[in-house]
């Protein structure tokens, strides 16, 4: 009976990971974890869920900060792998940079899992989807307007042109929009650099040329708040307008929803499902179990007081629970990957 | 006689220094750019945009009159933008822990004065040229503030007075823009009428002299640096507020912006030479440019592009005009 | 190399270059104007002039740094013109400027043979024959230095040895210099002289600019005098007194140089240094200096003449010794104090330590006095203005208005401001460092005469100096120093040029 549900769900990431624990008789003792910018908040919560995974089952997670340098991200690997650790994980500074690395890791047997971006030659990777992320929002986005904002959806998008993930989840929040409203339009395309102080000055001046939207998209929560505070210093009500944030990183969407009326929709990305997701990943392949090369994380929109349903917060600590997140349904593959975004 | 040379110093006019001759360059640019934008989008002099525009030149402003004393003295501060988002953190937390904006505010002006001390003593006494010195104080900060507080701090204080310095309004002006416009009249009354202005240019001119002169030349720059500093203060409290967080992440790049502005304006690196009145200049012409980009719906990257052959082009002219001036 | 007597016979015919209404306008002013210059080969020919006179403008079309507006230039008879330096330098002529042209990193050898290099096949740099050539190229011209010794290291006088050595590597005809002097000790002066005779006798042409009435009677065969761009005179220098070569030069006469007006009555000390040493020269220096004289301070170089005026000022740290101003001593020892207690520093380095060049003649001068016309720390500019103003028309300062960039100044015009900005201060005592290096004949001596006149008025004067004519005209009472240490004191009545220099060289 149980070799048959095994066999049922080989295929299906999620219910692997659900039912990790029964691995747990093979486990790697060491898995070292190679991240690309440790001081970033979304990094932070995805070591945060691997050490918690990793808690469970008895496995010490390991972790280097290649602070954005590649050359330091190939030392760091090397140093893990001479230390003798079961599994790497990595999430790449650069693609082309580490292909050398999994090429020799190849060689060498070192099972290594990658977070984020996929890499030629990978085994396995362990990432959300940017486009599926938008596009559910942009779903909740439509319902919420038909309901509260008369049926209408004029958008300034606080974006980030530079990284295709970002564009994705920007393309994916308007499409996403346009099924529930097909008349929606696109009143300001921004760059928002991703950082609150850009993206307030870029939006503050599109609103003087046209402040005529009622749904602001950022693309990371700093860009739906720089958004926002443009709103605001504008003198602007925000009845009638909707703020859709993305990521909810950190306790900063969690303030703007309980503060501001308008900040309604967050698109939660669970970087510290990432991390779980990513560990058990590592456990399937040290134990040379078949896994897909791609495997989603979960990510959902949170509408309202959602997010109280997967998160906790005393004080300056915000804690995850794990129960309603592992219960979030990821697909097998994205709607789009930035594969898409080249054709 | 004949002092033409100099109307700038013509007591009493106001009026003659906003018309002097080495901010024709500026103002016939800063013109000619507003009548284009305008005739493309006519948005763009719309109140709204007006003060949209000036609530953006606020925070450049104020940090460039500082920086304009400290160029005028030969000396330079790299470090204004870290420093930015750390008081912006500090002010936040202050004000969370106190539930005192006057506080918090006190909080942010003396971290960041202190940041500017800290500077001026290290230029002055360990003698470590200005822009490496600055360009390690950034580093301690922009690391610093990671071991001081990894998440944007949040408002828990929900404090109104807090949130009015940024987004605030006195009739139809914001109040960032009161800020700037006072400190940037104090900047001018006491670069061009006090004693310790015209030091400033001595120091910066000729410190040797200066010190001959019985000058305290490092003791001015000092007072520029934590002048400067205090700038920076004002300036990160109007951003914590603005954004409703302490953000140590912001401010990347500000000082750049900063200096550009100020060299725009005609002040010369090498010190000596400067106006507040041209570094107001040179920070509306880059802002008009950063909006006008906006507004005309051009690609953004063009932010970065069209100031940097701004900069050139009147600088460039800047070098014809006094050429021309020397006939 | 030397030719043959019936050649250079001919040669003397033909002048080695002749310039011939010269003329060369910038905007705004007329520098040249018909400026007329013949060279004989073998003859030192002196250009004299003021400051503003068109000296600078002629060497530099001489060197080829400026084109001619009108005027035909000659060469060995030839019709020619100079399109840049290098082209000047090919027709035989060099220029040894003021400022010493040389790469201070590479060897003296390197330096010489700059232009153009002796190659080996294969087009590398022949470096042992560089080297030879150097050493003999000195020793055509008496001059004893490592032709592989790095430029930056030697004294400014034998780098112009190098300069001229370059110039005869170059088979130059006509050798230009322009104020070589100016930096020298008198010892290297000699040995510049001998230089220049040597060039001489190999039929060379030299163009020696100075202001220096002694040296060109000394050393010149002819002299051209220029005046406001205009060509006044050329003589024998024969035909020349030293009077009558001032008046060409300045179109009026000087009766006296140094006119000594104040009757010598000196008062109190009012300033006292007792036992003085600095880390850097100085070693027990004592001294005093009374109100209403000048203490003129000789020494050769290096004898720490402006040393001790930096640290008598407050300027220059001092490891031990006490400095009195009035029975108070320099306590701390800074400017500020120095300033305050009344004694102040004209400084021999105008340009790096006493100009703003930038900014207008009213802040240079107002500069040390400026808190005396401030109030609640806002400075009266009517006040201010109209102080600079009466001592502009005071000391006679040349400026189209206060607000001129003084970096347009003459030299003298330049120092007027200079000491002006310590009279308006109000000092007790006044340290001067060669008040007149780089200053024309005619504002020398209205310098003097406003040197004499502040003794007059009671302050104390120190002066340094190394010029003897300066020392003796002006000087109360003589202190020389020598390396560091004061080697004697004298008044001005019992002491000769003699006598002074003995002490200079213990």
């Amino acid at each position: 009976m149980k070799k048959m549900l095994l066999g049922l769900l080989a295929g299906s990431a999620i219910a692997v990971l659900a039912v990790g624990s029964a691995y747990a008789e093979a486990a790697p003792k060491k898995i070292g974890y190679v991240v690309n910018y440790a001081t970033h908040e979304w990094y932070q919560n995805v070591i945060k869920g691997m050490k918690d995974r990793g808690a469970q089952l008895g496995i010490t997670v390991e972790v280097k900060d290649a602070n954005l340098d590649a050359a330091k991200q190939i030392a760091a690997a090397e140093d893990f792998m001479s230390q003798g650790v079961d599994v790497l994980i990595i999430t790449p500074v650069n693609e082309d940079a580490v292909v050398p690395l999994l090429r020799r890791a190849k060689q060498e047997g070192m099972p290594i899992v990658l977070e984020g971006n996929p890499v030629k030659g990978m085994t396995t990777l362990v990432a959300i989807c940017d486009y599926d992320t938008g596009y559910h929002a942009g779903v909740e986005a439509g319902k919420y307007a038909k309901e509260k904002l008369g049926g209408t959806a004029k958008v300034m998008n606080v974006g980030l042109p530079l990284l295709s993930a970002t564009v994705l989840r920007s393309k994916g929040f308007m499409d996403g929009l346009k099924t529930e409203i097909p008349g929606a339009t696109l009143v300001h395309d921004l760059d928002g650099g991703g950082n609150p102080d850009r993206s307030f000055e870029v939006s503050a001046a599109a609103l003087a040329q046209n402040g005529d939207i009622n749904i602001i998209y950022g693309i990371n929560d700093s860009s739906s708040l720089g958004g926002l505070q443009a709103w605001k210093a504008a003198g602007k009500s925000q009845d009638g307008l909707l703020v859709v944030g993305t990521g909810g990183e950190g306790l900063a969407f969690i303030n703007a929803i309980e503060k501001e009326p308008s900040y309604r929709i967050e698109a939660a990305m669970f970087p510290e499902k990432v991390g779980f997701t990513a560990v058990d990943a590592a456990v399937k392949l040290y134990n040379k179990e078949e896994v897909p090369t791609w495997i989603v994380s979960p990510t959902t929109p949170m509408v309202g007081e959602d997010w109280q349903k997967y998160y906790s917060v005393d004080g300056t600590t915000r804690t995850i629970k794990w129960d309603a997140v592992n219960a979030v349904v990821a697909p097998d593959k994205c709607m789009q990957t930035a594969a898409d975004l080249k054709k | 006689m004949t002092s033409e040379t100099l109307p700038a110093r013509r007591p009493g006019l106001l009026v003659g220094a906003l018309a002097d001759k080495s901010q024709v360059v500026l103002i016939g640019l800063l013109v000619i750019l507003c009548v284009a934008i305008s005739v493309a989008a006519p948005q763009f002099y719309s109140v709204d945009n007006t003060i949209a525009i000036l609530r953006q030149c606020a925070l450049v402003l104020i940090v460039a009159v500082g920086m304009t004393m400290l160029l005028i003295a030969g000396e330079v501060d790299l470090s204004v933008g870290a420093s930015l988002a750390f008081t912006g953190c500090v002010a936040m937390d202050v004000t969370n822990r106190t539930h005192s904006v006057t506080l918090g505010a006190l909080a942010a002006l003396a971290f960041a004065a202190a940041v500017g001390l800290f500077n001026g003593l290290v230029v002055t006494r360990l003698r470590i040229n200005s822009l490496i010195a600055t360009i390690a104080t950034m580093m301690i900060l922009q690391g610093s503030v990671y071991l001081y507080t990894r998440e944007a701090v949040q408002n828990k204080h929900q404090l109104d007075a807090f949130t009015a310095i940024g987004a605030g309004y006195v009739g139809p002006i914001p109040i960032p823009v009161i800020l700037a416009a006072v400190i940037f009249v104090l900047g001018y009354v006491a670069l061009r009428f006090t004693l310790f202005g015209r030091y400033l240019y001595a120091v910066g001119a000729n410190q040797k002299a200066a010190r001959l002169s019985g000058l305290r030349a490092e003791r001015l720059k000092v007072i520029a640096f934590v002048i400067t500093g205090l700038c920076v203060g004002v300036a990160g409290l109007v951003l914590c507020s603005l954004m409703n967080a302490g953000q140590p992440t912001a401010g990347r790049g500000f000082e750049l912006t900063v200096i550009a502005a100020v060299i725009l304006g005609g002040t010369s690196l090498a010190g000596g030479r400067g106006t507040l009145v041209g570094t107001l200049l040179g920070v509306l012409l880059l802002k008009v440019i950063d909006n006008g980009i906006i507004i005309l719906r051009w690609n953004q990257d063009l932010q970065m592009v069209v100031p940097g052959i701004v900069i050139v082009l009147a600088t460039w002219l800047d070098i014809i005009r006094r050429k021309a001036d020397a006939r | 190399m030397r030719a043959d007597p019936l050649e250079t016979a001919k040669e003397a015919a033909v002048p080695a270059l002749e310039m011939r209404g010269i003329g060369k306008r910038f905007p705004g002013v007329i520098a040249l104007d018909g400026v007329d210059l013949a060279l004989a080969p073998g003859k030192v020919h002196a250009l004299m002039g003021e400051n503003g006179a068109g000296k600078s403008t002629l060497i530099k079309i001489l060197a080829g740094v400026y084109g001619k507006d009108t005027g035909t230039i000659r060469v060995g008879g030839r019709e020619t013109e100079f399109r840049s330096p290098r082209d000047a330098l090919r027709q035989g002529i060099k220029v040894v400027f003021q400022e010493i042209a040389l790469i201070s990193e590479f060897t003296v050898a390197e330096n010489i043979f700059l232009e153009e290099y002796p190659r080996i096949a294969g087009g590398s740099i022949d470096w042992k024959r560089i080297r030879a050539e150097a050493a003999a190229l000195f020793q055509r011209i008496g001059f004893d230095v490592d032709p592989a010794a790095k430029t930056g290291d030697l004294p400014v006088s034998q780098q112009q040895m190098v300069e001229i050595a370059r110039a005869l590597a170059h088979e130059a005809r006509i050798v230009v210099m322009d104020e070589p002097t100016s930096s020298l000790t008198p010892k290297e002066v000699e040995l510049l002289f001998v230089v220049i005779r040597r060039l001489t006798a190999l039929g060379i042409a030299v163009v020696y600019v100075s202001h220096k009435l002694d040296e060109v009677f000394e050393i010149a065969d002819e002299v051209t005098v220029l005046r406001d761009g205009r060509h006044i005179s050329t003589k024998p220098i024969g035909a020349h007194t030293h009077d009558s070569l001032i008046h060409d030069m300045i179109g009026r006469r000087i009766d006296n140089l140094f006119p000594r007006v104040r009757r010598h009555s000196p008062g109190k000390a009012v300033l006292t240094v007792e036992n003085l040493s600095t880390d850097a020269k100085l070693k027990g220096v004592s001294f005093e200096a009374r109100a209403g004289e000048v203490l003129g301070f000789f020494g050769l170089m290096g004898a720490g003449r402006t040393e001790l005026a930096k640290a008598i000022v407050g300027y220059d740290p001092i490891r031990s010794g006490t400095i009195r101003i009035d029975g108070t001593p320099l306590v701390p020892h800074d400017t500020r104090r120095a300033v305050g207690l009344g004694i102040g520093l004209l400084t021999e380095d105008r340009k790096t330590e006493g100009l703003m060049l930038e900014l207008p003649v009213l802040q240079n001068m107002s500069l040390a006095s400026l808190s005396a016309f401030a109030k609640a720390g806002f400075v009266d500019e009517g006040r201010e203005r109209s102080a600079v103003q009466s001592f502009v028309d005071r000391f006679r300062v040349k400026t189209p208005g206060l607000g001129q960039a003084i970096k347009n100044l003459s030299g003298g015009n330049q120092q007027k401001v200079l000491l002006a900005r310590w009279l308006m201060r109000g000092l007790k005592v006044i340290v001067v460092d060669e008040p007149t290096r780089g200053i024309d004949v005619g504002a020398k001596s209205e310098i003097f005469a406003l040197i004499d006149q502040l003794a007059g008025e009671g302050l104390a004067v120190i002066m340094m100096t190394s010029e003897m004519p300066e020392l003796l005209g002006l000087s109360d009472r003589i202190a020389v120093m020598a390396e560091g240490r004061i080697t004697a004191v004298m008044p001005r009545d019992a002491a000769t040029q003699e006598i002074i220099l003995n002490a200079a060289i213990a």
